[in-house]
């Protein structure tokens, strides 16, 4: 077994719609690296959800091992599985997510409260400095819906990065942004990457988006492709797309 | 974690103003609460008041009688009846086994029961006052104040009461001819009767009084004193007990008129408003009714019932006409025709003509009619200082009479109006234990007298029964009505050593506690401690054989106690209801608030937030929303409670004197009802929350991966 933040070894994963089995994973073997970028590719139904709903440690695996900071995840309890998400894992939704309720300081801060590590002041200067870093400083009363979807999704980040986690997982972080608005997000995960080594791992189907990592995973029917360059997964994403072009312009 | 509670809180308030359904919900908590605090805090207030007026009027804070009572004990009375109840005879030992009871002050032997009596009719007094004239001219003794007068000074009082006993039949001769001039009333008049008026109207009757002056009197007795009708019954309850004491106990009570009885002495306090209602002549008792109803702002001009009042005054005048004799009618009507600048020469018209009150001349002829009228008759038909002669019949059937002196009459202080507290008139236990059927030291001596005095027959009917009674036989309570009968049945004898010695007694302490009663009221130091010392009496009953049964005054008022009980419960079901359907729809509102939450959960828990959290945020949810307008609803209904507090509320009659202790009710805000509602919106909030907050708890983090769509 590799050393690596995640280790995920013949995972397979399986869910019941009614009388009929769904095998979202087919035997699934992935290592991610501290400080990767990594990209989870693959088109709708190809399992990537499910794989980065198993690192998040949202769902468990039916077969194999998903080990995730030395933890195997089958092993722990509901309890336990909280909490390593809690510490280790950061989260950024495709549909952002962000308690509507809550201010864009409050969003950030609730992991931090639910951790309950820090005092008000620690807690005050993280929060303060990671809104910072999104650029959103200026916006730190305001309710998410006064927010544009490219704010919202940097809250978001910055509420995913305020623990400090080892992995931040995005699972199609742009997809609900126009396109010039996904890459700021995506230069912004990236420069993040790159200031504090936080592991990424996100999922797409936009090859654009796929440029931005520095490897990509291609998944198709529950099974791993390959694990390749950018370049190579884009190149094989447009063969993979190209003939569901039309298809899609025609409906 | 103080923080994590500010920012469920946080959440809570926020998500509370998202929906409009919360302020449905909000106003149904609010009215909930604000009808139980106000509701409950007036009732509360009731409650002590009544507390106040049934402890301080005759229950005290515990009242204690023989558990083999038939009946349960109740003060005022259980559908009308009092309750049978079986005579306590130990009650020296009693006494001192409750009194070393930590917290017990006092306590107070007792007897409840009622004698319907009757003044008798203005001519039935007369004759009597007569026949008492003439029986000590002829040396035959009589009340002492009679029996040292002159010859001369008793056949000066004989005239002025034949001379009385003619104006009356005058009176009553007019009456006749009026009827008979009338077609339809002619028929009513019995010839019988107008025949007998014939024979007593002539100056040849009265000449044979000397003659014969007792058999003049059994004539009028006989023929002319049932013609006069307007004879009223009153129903006298009383409880015997131990005056001193009683007094002691009782520190509301207050004498009125007259004085307290004397230590230790036979006597009766007459209650004041029973004297004032009931035995006050009628007249002058409306007359008192339009002044109070007056100086609180009625005009006679509107009002309904003052104007029956004054109709009454005016027609029925005879009630002062008959008490007058010849020479006093003469001297009124010279009065009235002065006062009222009037030609007329009848008095019954004058009268009528004096009580033609109306808003204007009501305080002047008032003042006339005191000034005038009052002091030439009878005011009241008892008046402090006579011997009631209390005839009262036993459940065996056998006649039992007492003698009771009137040395005043008494009102509880705050109580002064009600009915309720006025019930109840006082009598010494001796005079309660002679009548109830209890063979008494003294009893039993007099009964020797009777003996030797009337032979064997009499005797031995009033010995069976001492038997009966007088030899821990069972005794019963009565309750039975007795008449009052100036003619006792018993022997001079027997009636002079009631009068003479009887009266003038003094009973020792020892005697007046050893003997017969049916309950006794234990007064406490600390009210607080009712419960304790009920159980401490059942204890001691218990462990010396006592036999007694121990209940608080709620329990003893019987179902007056029971009434702001009826009302608490009524209260609870309203505000059960209330809060019924608050929390069917707080339930509701909370299921699909959730489901529509699935997301925002399902992402607070892929975050890393644990079930119990999530479970707290939905119950804090609605417990926020309860306390909220729940808080609301006390300050609101606690406002208005201090609001009545500054006026209180005006007792809208009689009765309720009796519930708010006095003439107004001054409600008072206190913690009980607001800690009961607080407990109950939190239980009302978190009840009907837990199901959705539990189903909160099963979404899963995946909900977060979903995208909203």
């Amino acid at each position: 077994m590799s050393n690596g933040i995640v280790t995920i070894q013949d995972v397979e994963k399986e869910y019941s719609l009614g009388a009929t089995v769904v095998k979202a994973l087919r035997g699934v073997s992935l290592t991610v690296e501290k400080g990767e970028f990594i990209s989870i590719a693959g088109p709708s139904g190809s399992g990537k959800t499910t794989l980065l709903n198993l690192i998040g440690c949202v769902d468990t695996a039916t077969r194999g091992d998903v080990v995730v900071a030395g933890k195997n995840t089958a092993q722990l309890s509901e309890r336990q599985l909280t909490d390593l998400r809690l510490n280790t894992i950061g989260f950024i939704f495709q549909s952002f997510n962000l308690v509507s309720v809550l201010s864009v300081y409050q969003n950030v801060e609730f992991p931090l409260l639910l951790q309950d590590k820090l005092s008000s002041g620690e807690r005050k200067k993280r929060v303060e400095s990671l809104l910072e870093q999104v650029g959103l400083n200026t916006h730190m009363k305001h309710r998410p819906n006064e927010l544009s979807g490219g704010q919202r999704q940097r809250v978001a980040i910055a509420r995913a990065l305020v623990t400090d986690p080892l992995i931040v997982l995005a699972d199609e972080p742009t997809a609900n942004l126009d396109s010039q608005t996904g890459q700021a997000i995506l230069d912004l995960m990236k420069s993040l990457n790159q200031q504090k080594g936080t592991t990424f791992i996100f999922s797409t189907h936009d090859h654009k988006v796929m440029r931005y990592a520095n490897a990509v995973v291609r998944l198709a029917d529950g099974k791993i492709l390959g694990r390749e360059s950018p370049e190579l997964a884009v190149a094989h994403a447009v063969g993979m797309d190209a003939p569901a072009a039309p298809v899609q312009a025609a409906s | 974690m103080i923080s994590r509670t500010v920012l469920l809180l946080r959440i809570a308030f926020r998500n509370l103003m998202v929906s409009p359904i919360n302020l449905l919900i909000g106003a149904l908590i609010l009215f909930g609460t604000l009808v139980f605090v106000l509701l409950g805090g007036l009732l509360d207030s009731l409650s002590r008041s009544m507390e106040r007026s049934v402890v301080g009027s005759l229950a005290g804070h515990i009242q204690i009688y023989s558990a083999a009572s038939k009946d349960d004990l109740a003060l005022y009375g259980q559908f009308g009846n009092d309750s049978d109840l079986k005579a306590i005879t130990e009650f020296p030992k009693i006494q001192e086994a409750i009194s070393k009871i930590d917290g017990v002050q006092m306590v107070v032997p007792m007897g409840v029961s009622g004698a319907l009596i009757t003044s008798g009719n203005i001519i039935d007094l007369t004759l009597e006052r007569l026949r008492d004239l003439v029986r000590a001219r002829a040396g035959q003794g009589g009340r002492e104040e009679l029996t040292s007068l002159s010859k001369e000074e008793l056949d000066a009082q004989i005239h002025a009461e034949i001379l009385h006993l003619r104006q009356i039949i005058k009176v009553l001769r007019g009456d006749a001819d009026r009827a008979m001039a009338d077609m339809l009333s002619a028929r009513a008049v019995d010839p019988h009767n107008l025949e007998a008026l014939h024979r007593v109207e002539k100056d040849e009757f009265w000449d044979g009084f000397e003659a014969d002056p007792l058999g003049t009197l059994e004539f009028l007795e006989n023929r002319i004193a049932p013609i006069v009708t307007d004879t009223t019954l009153i129903f006298l309850r009383y409880v015997g007990t131990d005056l001193d004491k009683f007094q002691h106990s009782f520190d509301r009570m207050k004498v009125m008129k007259g004085q307290a009885v004397p230590a230790g002495q036979r006597g009766m306090l007459i209650s004041d408003l029973i004297h004032e209602e009931q035995m006050k002549l009628k007249t002058a008792r409306r007359l008192d009714k339009i002044k109070d109803a007056l100086a609180n702002g009625r005009v006679i001009a509107t009002d309904d019932e003052l104007k029956r009042f004054v109709k009454e005054n005016r027609s029925q005048t005879r009630d002062i006409v008959l008490q007058l004799d010849a020479l006093k009618t003469a001297e009124m009507v010279k009065a009235l025709q002065d006062a009222l600048g009037s030609k007329e020469t009848e008095l019954d018209h004058l009268l009528s003509a004096l009580l033609d009150t109306t808003d204007e001349n009501f305080q002047k002829r008032y003042d006339l009619f005191y000034a005038l009228v009052t002091p030439r008759v009878r005011l009241y038909r008892v008046n402090v200082g006579d011997v009631l002669t209390i005839k009262a019949f036993t459940r065996s059937g056998y006649v039992r009479n007492v003698n009771v002196k009137v040395y005043g009459t008494f009102a509880f202080s705050g109580l002064e109006k009600s009915m309720l507290a006025g019930s109840t008139s006082l009598m010494d236990l001796m005079s309660f234990r002679d009548l109830y059927g209890y063979l008494t030291a003294d009893k039993a001596e007099e009964l020797k007298e009777i003996q030797k005095d009337t032979g064997a027959k009499t005797v031995s009917r009033e010995n069976a029964e001492a038997e009966l009674f007088g030899e821990g036989a069972e005794v019963v309570a009565e309750a039975t009505p007795g008449i009052i009968d100036p003619d006792t049945a018993i022997t001079s004898t027997g009636r002079r050593l009631r009068e003479d010695d009887l009266i003038k007694r003094v009973y020792s302490q020892k005697e007046l506690d050893d003997g017969v009663m049916l309950n006794a009221a234990v007064m406490l130091k600390d009210a607080r401690q009712i419960d304790r010392v009920i159980k401490e009496i059942q204890r001691v009953s218990d462990e010396q054989n006592l036999g007694l049964k121990a209940v608080s005054w709620q329990k003893a008022s019987g179902l007056l106690g029971q009434i702001i009980n009826v009302f608490r419960v009524l209260l609870f079901v309203a505000v059960a209801i209330i809060f019924f359907i608050a929390m069917i729809i707080i339930n509701n509102a909370m299921m699909m608030a959730t489901i529509q939450r699935t997301q925002v959960i399902g992402t607070m828990r892929a975050i890393g937030a644990q079930r119990g959290l999530i479970l707290a945020m939905v119950l804090i949810e609605s417990v926020v929303l309860g306390v909220l307008f729940g808080g609301i609803g006390m300050l609101t209904g606690s406002g208005v409670l201090g609001a009545m507090a500054m006026k209180g509320i005006a007792a809208p009659n009689d009765v309720m004197y009796f519930f708010f202790s006095g003439p107004r009710l001054i409600p008072t805000v206190t913690t009980g009802p607001l800690v009961i509602a607080l407990v109950i919106i939190l239980f009302v909030t978190v009840a009907s929350t837990f199901i959705p907050a539990w189903m909160a708890t099963r979404i899963s983090p995946l909900r977060a991966m979903q995208a909203d769509e």
